[in-house]
Formats: C-alpha cells, structure tokens, sequence
C-alpha cells in the first residue's frame, strides 16, 4: 500500500526526525482519515472527535510533521497547498524536496476533500501560535476565512467555528480586535443563515469578548438581546456565555443575575481550565461583596487559585470587618492586579459595602449608640461626620439594611430588638429556591441524556415481533387471571 | 476652501453670536438648519470617508454639537441633550483616535452627560458609561465631581450631596444640581420617615433644605399626607408595620406545593 510505502521510506533516510515525528505522523493520518469518513458518512460526531485527537497531539506538532502531512493531505502542486505551505517557516530544505520526491511519485494526485483543505488551516493555525507567530496567525487565518466563506457543508461547521475561535485570538494577540468586528457581525449572518448553530454560538461568543474587552458593555448587551437564543450544543460555549453575561449583568448592576451566571460558569468549566475558572471565582466573589454576603473561606483556598485570589482574600477581609482605612489601604496595595483585571470600577462601588456592615455590626452591638461615635467608628473621614452619620444610617434604616431608630434631639441611634426569624416567612423561601434548583439540574440532566442514534430506527424482525406478541398476550391473560381470584 | 464648508463656517459664526446674546429662538432656527447643511459632508459619521477637507470638517461638526448640547442645557430641555449627546458620542470615540486633536470642552460635556444620567435615575447607564472612561479622564475634576456626587448619593450622605453645590466645577452644572437637589429632597423625606418616630418642626426644616415653615407645610400637604403636624412636632406614620406578621401567604404557599408534587411526579 502506498501508505506503508511512505511509512519506511521517511524515518529512514531523515536524519533529523526525531523518533515522535514518524508516531505523530501517524496520529495525523489516523485523524484524517477519520474526518474522511465522518465527512463521507455526514457523521459530525466523528469530526469532532477528530478535533479532540488534535488537541491532545499540539505539542507535538513541528514544522517537518505538518509539511510532511500537508503533503498527504494535498497534493503538492495544487492551490491549496502552495497557500498553506507559504505560512510555514522553511526550517529544513533538504527534508522538503525529499518529502516532494516521494509524494510525487505515489498514486494518483487526490482530490481534496474541502473538510481536509479546513483541517489542514486548522493544524497550520494552531502550529503558528503556540510558536508566537502571531503576524503570520494574523494571514493565515484571514485566509482560512475567506476560504470558509464559500463553503456551505455542515461537517465543515466543526472545524469551521473552530477556525474563528483561532481567528479572533490571533487578531487579539497582536491587539487589532476592533479591525475584525465587521467581519465577525458578517460571518454570524451567514451561520444563522445556514442554522449553523454551534457556529452561531461561537461566533456570538467572540463577539461579546470583542466588545467586552473594549468596554463597550451597552452594544454587548444590544447583541446578546437581539441573537437567537437555543440549547447550548458546546459546553466550552456555553461557559463562555455565561461569564460574559455575567460580566454584563455586574457593570449593570444587577447582581443577583450576575452571580447566578457566573458561579454556574465557574462550575460547569472544565478542571483543566484554570485560567478561566479563577476569572469568574474573581468576578463572582466581587459580585457576592456587593450583594452583601461575604464568601467562604473555600473558595479562596481552592487548588492552584491561592495566588491569584490573594487579593481578593484581603479586600473580602476589609468587608467583612467593615472597616474603610483597611479597605481603602487594601485597594491602593493591589490596585495594578484590580486594573489589570478591569474590577477597578467595581471595586470602587464596594465602598458603600463596606460602610453597611459596619453599621450592620454597631447596630447588632449597641442597643443605644451617638451618632458621634457611630461616625468614629465607621471612621468616615469626610467634612462633617455626624450629620453624615445621620443621613446614611437613616438611608441604611429605609433599605432595611438594618432595623433602628434615630432620636434627632439627642443625637442617638437606638437599636430594634431582633425577632426570631424561625417564626417567619424566611425558612420557607430559602428552601423554595433551594429546592427549585434541584428539581430544574434533575430536568436540565434527563434532557441532558443522549441515546445512540440509531437505535428507535432498529426496525423489528418478524420473529420478535412475533415473540413480542406473545408475551403481551401471556402477560394480558395473567393479569386477567390474577382479578378473577381476587374476586 | 471648499464653498459648502465656507457657508456652514459662516453660519455657525452666527450661531455663536446669537447664543452669545441669549436669543433662544434664532439659536434653534440656526441650529436645524446647520444640521441639515452638516449631511451634505461624507466625512462625518457614519460614513467617515476620507475626503481632503476630513480633519477641518470634522472639528467644524463637533464643535457644532457641542454647542448644541450646551443650548439644550440652556433651555432645559432633556430630550434634545440626549439625542444631541448620542450625535456627539462617536466624535470622541471613533474619531479622535485617528484624527482629530482632542475637544477643550470633551471632559465638561462627558461630566455633564454623567450627571444627567444621576438625576434620572440610570444609574446602569452611569455605570456603563463610567467604564468606558480611561483613568486619565476620571482623574479629570469635572469628572470626578459627578463620580464622587454618585458614590454619597448612593451611601446615603445626601448633606454632602447638597453641599457639592457650591463646588461645581463649571456653571452649566447648575441646572442639572437643581433637578438633584429636588430628587435629594424627596429622599430625604422617604428615609426621615422611616428612621424618626418624630421630628421638631424646626428640625424637619432644617433637614429638608426648606427656607420657612410655611413652604414645610406646604410641601407636607402636597407630597407626605400622611405625616401628621401635632404641637410643633411632625409625627411619622409609623402604626401600619407589625399587624401583618400573623398572616400566612396562603397564595404563595399553594403555589409553591403545588409546583413540587407535580415536578416529583415527573421524576420515573
């Protein structure tokens, strides 16, 4: 066969191959033929395990191996071929007219099928940034996409969004994200036209990262409004979503959305995605501060996000005491980290935080307080603290932030007696909501559950149906008999 | 120069001079009609070609907006601000950073946008808007002002809030202070009501920034029925809250057991 031919020709004679280029070799024929017959089949799910295979094979990808494969996969002289061996760094003459010798004279030039053209972008895509040419990223996958554009093929769709996903991070790499967005808009068109929905969703995804990462959060909200909404078919995906919702949520103040998308985005993120994890633990401790509750330590402590949550540990600390010099030495100390992580202005709203609770723990503490003292404690460093002191506690008293009265004329505040919350309403609707989420993850995961595909098309033979028949009958006559006695 | 710029030049001189008289109406007719002249230039928004005359067109247009804006300040009219604001927005963004020098009066107008988002009460928008600021422009004082105005809006500090009044940065605040200092007012009324069992009617007075006690009254009468007025003291309505702890959300409960039973009958 011309591929074993190929095989003992190729180690042989490349004296600098190491001995995994032949084995990924291997794997990235393996992966093509694959995506053959999942395009020739029309199987999506065999793409898109071809598409893991390749993850799993990235660093292991070398100039000589993709030139190697690009000669396989293409054939050498044509259109396709010459665009995407241009990308590629011409590390090692000698080893490429030897590949073209050999590959010239195999079995006849292959038509390429368009899933493979794709996939080849994809590897040469892949190979460019994880060697930081992000420049020729920059081309490569420009091309790609103007390439994709003529392709209207669902087993293309795969490694189609796949493609976009690179396209924008090259583009963001080198800070251009804003050139792209045209584009981006252009290309989530054409895939609602074609229903092309995890195409739809990718591309909705960058362009929520595209707005977001240049603040523009009302336009972000503007699309995602407006863009047909439909089951997640990518659970990548669908984390994105909700950490960008979330983060539009927050800046617009609406808390307790915000937090729901963004804890669900910190779970259902995959293990290996720390990155991504410790961004929404960051953001939703934030939002948690500003709803008022004061995350666990756990959270915190969890593995490999120690450092990065330092910050956060000590600004948690600070409100939880509810004290504003500590607060405000915490935000000056690590004020670069908050910057860097865009919660600068979020942190700046937290302020208010900080003063609720401490009036929260005077309130709890005294049962009768001057506001003079109140304002010492609270150490609110502005002009004139007492006459602050009165309007923000009668503030905090009107949200019911806390349960006191104020005594104008002698300058006091007077706490209520707290009743026993066991006698109200409280319990049932915190179990409420509990018990609404169980009951909607037991829905989520029965809708959740996928069967093979084929098999309510198994048409029955007639033995057993025949067989079938007859224990219906059996079972008919029992349950027949089985009344008779009880009478 | 390029006759169309010239006439557009010369009637924003007149538009200039006619605010600079406080003539309102000429100012508005002037107006319309350098706005319709301003949709002949295809350098503008949204197009943004790139003619020869680009830079010079572009500085004319936004000046013009900018003057739009402040007369609508002017004449008090909000709507007009608005529109006017979101027709000056991508000057600033989109423009400035290829071409044109940076606006003496952006950072007042940025300020001022800010505070009308306060005064209505879209603290989102506020808070979006604020995110798209760099930090160099929040360092700017006219800034500063509406951001530091919204934090102890929002802590609850409302004599500071008052008291910022004398401290604005640029006369043109003025009007949009004035709106504030009346939401400021009714807040304070709100929170005096909850936190006071009662207040002496000088207090009361003194608290809600009225200059005597017959304009207090009057604005009992009108805005707060409920409060009473007995022997100098004003009484806050404080009877209603305990009687509906013995209640139970029959309602609410029903509802709530029922959703249950029926999700556990799904469950095979």
């Amino acid at each position: 066969m011309t591929e074993d031919v190929e095989m003992k020709e190729l180690p042989a004679p490349s004296n600098s191959a190491t001995s995994s280029s032949p084995s990924t070799l291997n794997h990235l024929k393996e992966i093509a033929s694959l995506i053959e017959t999942g395009a020739y089949a029309r199987e999506v799910r065999r793409i898109v395990r071809a598409v893991r295979l390749t993850m799993a094979l990235r660093r292991k990808l070398k100039a000589q191996v993709l030139c190697a494969f690009l000669n396989f996969a293409l054939s050498p002289g044509s259109e396709p071929h010459n665009r995407l061996a241009a990308h590629l760094p011409k590390e090692d003459e000698h080893e490429m007219e030897f590949d073209t010798a050999t590959s010239v004279s195999q079995s006849p030039v292959k038509h390429p099928l368009p899933e493979l053209e794709i996939y080849c972008y994809l590897l040469v895509l892949i190979y460019l940034i994880d060697q930081k040419k992000y420049s020729e990223a920059k081309a490569c996958s420009s091309a790609s996409v103007a390439r994709l554009k003529n392709l209207n093929r669902r087993t293309v769709d795969v490694l189609a969004s796949r493609l976009y996903f690179y396209y924008s991070l090259s583009y963001e790499l080198t800070g251009d994200l804003a050139e792209i967005r045209g584009n981006l808009l252009a290309l989530h068109r054409i895939a609602t036209l074609r229903h092309d929905e995890l195409g739809q969703e990718t591309l909705l995804n960058l362009l929520l990262r595209n707005y977001l990462h240049y603040n523009l959060y009302d336009q972000a909200e503007k699309l995602r409004s407006k863009a047909p909404r439909f089951e997640a078919h990518s659970n990548q995906q669908f984390c994105r979503y909700l950490f960008y919702l979330g983060k539009i949520r927050t800046i617009q103040l609406e808390y307790t959305d915000a937090k729901e998308s963004l804890l669900q985005a910190a779970r259902k993120a995959p293990v290996a995605a720390l990155g991504f994890r410790v961004q929404c633990n960051k953001w939703a401790i934030i939002v948690r501060l500003l709803l008022g509750e004061i995350p666990e330590r756990t959270v915190f402590m969890q593995k490999g996000m120690e450092n990065a949550l330092r910050p956060y540990f000590e600004l948690t600390n600070a409100v939880r005491i509810g004290d504003l010099e500590l607060f405000k030495s915490v935000a000056e100390k690590f004020s670069t980290t908050f910057s860097s992580d865009r919660t600068h202005n979020l942190i700046v709203r937290l302020r208010h935080n900080v003063i609720r609770t401490g009036l929260r723990n005077i309130s709890i503490s005294y049962s009768r307080i001057s506001l003079a003292d109140v304002a010492k404690k609270l150490r609110l460093d502005t002009a004139n603290p007492v006459a602050d002191a009165e309007s923000i506690v009668a503030k905090a008293i009107r949200d019911g932030a806390i349960d006191a009265t104020i005594d104008h004329a002698n300058g006091w505040m007077v706490s209520k007696e707290t009743g026993d919350i066991y006698s109200t309403n409280e319990p049932q609707i915190a179990f409420n909501s509990r018990i609404a989420f169980c009951l909607n993850m037991h829905n989520d995961a029965v809708r959740a559950l996928r069967f093979p595909p084929n098999s309510h098309k198994e048409k029955e033979s007639a033995e057993k149906r025949r067989e079938r028949q007859q224990q219906e009958q059996e079972l008919a006559k029992h349950i027949a008999e089985e009344d008779d006695d009880e009478f | 120069m390029d006759p169309k710029l010239a006439e557009v030049s010369q009637l924003f001189e007149r538009f200039k001079a006619a605010c600079a008289r406080e003539d309102v109406d000429t100012c508005c007719n002037v107006l319309s009609k350098l706005k319709v002249l301003l949709t002949g230039f295809s350098s503008l928004p949204p197009l943004f070609e790139d003619t020869p005359n680009a830079i010079h067109e572009l500085t004319l247009a936004r000046d013009i907006y900018e003057h739009a804006v402040l007369l609508s300040v002017k004449i008090g009219d909000q709507d007009a601000f608005e529109r006017d604001f979101f027709q000056l927005k991508p000057y600033y963004t989109d423009a400035s950073s290829s071409r044109l020098p940076p606006s003496s009066q952006e950072y007042m107008i940025l300020g001022l946008n800010l505070l009308r988002l306060l005064v209505q009460n879209r603290i989102a928008e506020f808070h979006t808007e604020l995110e798209l600021l760099s930090s160099t422009a929040l360092e700017n004082p006219c800034i500063k002002h509406a951001v530091e105005l919204e934090q102890s809006f929002m802590e609850g500090a409302y004599n500071r809030v008052l008291s910022a009044k004398q401290t604005v940065p640029c006369k043109t605040y003025d009007y949009f202070m004035d709106l504030l200092a009346k939401t400021v007012r009714d807040e304070i009324a709100g929170c005096s009501e909850k936190a006071y069992g009662y207040l002496s009617v000088s207090d009361a007075r003194q608290m809600l920034l009225f200059s005597s006690d017959n304009e207090l009254l009057q604005y009992i009468k009108e805005e707060q029925p409920e409060w009473e007025i007995k022997t100098g003291q004003v009484i806050f309505q404080k009877a209603k809250e305990s009687a509906s702890c013995k209640e139970i959300p029959s309602l609410q409960l029903i509802n709530q057991t029922l959703s249950y039973a029926r999700e556990l009958e799904r469950i095979v």
